[in-house]
């Protein structure tokens, strides 16, 4: 084997365990009866899992990521699905701008748009609640849901749809016989793709959320305050969410590479 | 289809309404309301609607030096996360063989691996009690705790390009799996080298997949606050910080507006200029 594919693959090795390793070490020390974050392990403990699910604080912010990511899930895939399929039957010359412009949001600073978004709240005198984060992350979250299922309605084949339209169905009808039973793994996917991304953003929820907390925005608290264990314990929890939530998301795409 | 063609534009009208509504009513409506406030000012912790471009002149002034240390920072992270993506796409796609899939699957994870949890995680790895330095002090390379691992600007860099570094991946592996493999070969056949079929062959047609990255990453890198508040250091302000101290205890909306733009504006200056040379350099 010639030197510059073995060059080739200690690099994408090296940039895989980059990528991994941090993430494997909060893990890790969730588990570990050590008070500070370092090698060696002083055994195994679920002490620090313990400690969090004393927190009754943690059980708030837990319920309040909970009831965000359900609703904004719900919410931007319907929305993003009814775009998708106008999308799909329009001119790819008109389709692929508007796409485009509709995720300019992902590509602004998320700094930038949390505060324009608490700015209008506040200024339309709307009180912020969840109900406030909700609607900041329909912002964020809808873009993925159009980009997802427009790629699939793209190879889509009508032939059927237009098959139940002939003989009589409603367009809404022959959605919800025809088509969604044929796309349902892509949308179901990008739904579990939306609550991903819902349950982990830090500084959007922070600009508009009023009191209270979701799972983020208390690890945030905690890491300002304190270098704590149950950190690693806390943010093992999210980080199994939202990859959990993404495995399933791809297995039901059948997602390839 | 046995709808006329009023009725497919009708419906079209209805099922892009919500999303247009959320677009417009949630980000194009909030950006333009922010962007207005930049001309005004605030008087008795009250906003005064009198326009003026004395934000702007004071960001000029006050912060220019700051935000030419976020774009400088923000360059570095982009350009070291774009070419390690580049490396890495390049690899998987080439050079690995069946590993391939594996080790793109550990990048599609790491991607939804939790933005807090990732800064929290380089914040143990580097800190005066972190691992890295237990490690040196064990393997005896060190006799005490090193404290130039974190609080500096290079903390910032390898916990952002950490973050970056997968959603960077994506678009360059995308455009790299369009490269077909007989381009590649009739290159080889004509006598290319495997680094002339790199440059002359291979990384015209990324691209649309380098130029999305680096645009990408710079931005949300120049726009960060939270990885410069927890592993930067007194250091290492960069502009967010400033920007999210006005909203905060500061309260000076139209100066932090101001900043925003400006630096958003700056931002995109940048990338085009940046993307105006990478083609033309290619052209060549």
């Amino acid at each position: 084997m010639r030197i510059s594919t073995w060059f080739w693959r200690g690099f994408a090795i090296l940039v895989w365990l980059f990528l991994l390793s941090p993430l494997a070490i909060v893990i890790l020390f969730s588990f570990a009866n050590n008070v500070v974050t370092t090698f060696p392990m002083n055994g195994v403990s679920l002490r620090w899992y313990t400690a969090l699910f004393d927190n009754i604080y943690f059980w708030d912010a837990l319920r309040n990521s909970l009831v965000v990511a359900g609703s904004v899930g719900v919410v931007s895939t319907i929305f993003g699905t009814m775009a998708a399929m106008a999308l799909a039957r329009m001119r790819p010359k008109i389709a692929g701008p508007s796409m485009l412009a509709m995720a300019t949001p992902v590509m602004v600073p998320p700094l930038m748009v949390g505060i324009a978004l608490m700015v209008l709240y506040v200024s339309v005198g709307m009180k912020l609640s969840l109900f406030t984060v909700i609607l900041s992350h329909l912002v964020f979250t809808q873009p993925f849901v159009i980009l997802i299922v427009h790629a699939r309605m793209v190879g889509f084949n009508y032939a059927a749809v237009e098959s139940a339209r002939d003989l009589g169905a409603s367009p809404l009808r022959a959605f919800f016989t025809v088509t969604l039973p044929i796309i349902r793994p892509t949308i179901i996917g990008a739904a579990l793709i939306t609550m991903a991304l819902s349950l982990d953003d830090f500084i959007i929820t922070f600009f508009t959320i009023a009191g209270g907390n979701t799972l983020p925005t208390f690890i945030w608290g905690m890491i300002r305050t304190q270098t704590d264990p149950t950190i690693n314990a806390i943010a093992t929890l999210l980080v199994g969410l939202t990859v959990g939530l993404s495995l399933v998301a791809m297995a039901v795409t059948r997602y390839r590479g | 289809m046995n709808a006329t063609i009023g009725e497919i534009g009708r419906s079209r009208s209805i099922l892009l309404a919500p999303s247009a509504l959320v677009f417009v009513g949630l980000f194009v409506l909030p950006m333009l309301y922010f962007f207005v406030v930049s001309f005004w000012q605030v008087s008795l912790f009250d906003l005064d609607r009198t326009f003026t471009v004395k934000n702007y002149i004071r960001t000029y002034q006050e912060y220019l030096g700051v935000a030419g240390f976020t774009f400088l920072i923000a360059g570095i992270i982009a350009l070291l996360t774009t070419l390690i993506a580049l490396g890495f796409a390049y690899a998987v796609r080439f050079k690995v063989g069946r590993f391939g899939t594996i080790l793109l699957f550990g990048a599609l994870i790491s991607l939804f691996g939790g933005y807090l949890a990732k800064v929290y995680a380089w914040k143990t790895i580097l800190g005066t009690n972190g691992i890295l330095n237990t490690a040196l002090l064990n393997l005896g390379l060190i006799d005490e705790p090193s404290t130039a691992l974190i609080f500096n600007p290079g903390a910032v860099v390898v916990t952002l390009t950490h973050y970056l570094l997968p959603l960077a991946i994506l678009p360059i592996y995308g455009s790299m799996r369009g490269v077909s493999d007989l381009t590649i070969e009739a290159a080889r056949d004509l006598g290319s080298t495997p680094v002339a079929t790199f440059f002359h062959v291979i990384l015209p047609q990324c691209r649309a997949g380098l130029i999305a990255s680096f645009s990408f990453t710079f931005l949300i890198a120049a726009g960060d606050y939270v990885t410069p508040r927890l592993v930067g250091g007194p250091s290492t302000t960069m502009i967010g910080n400033y920007i999210e101290s006005l909203f905060g205890f500061r309260f000076d909306w139209p100066l932090g507006s101001a900043m925003s733009f400006s630096t958003l504006f700056g931002c995109v200056a940048i990338l085009a200029v940046t993307s105006y040379l990478l083609i033309r350099a290619q052209r060549r």
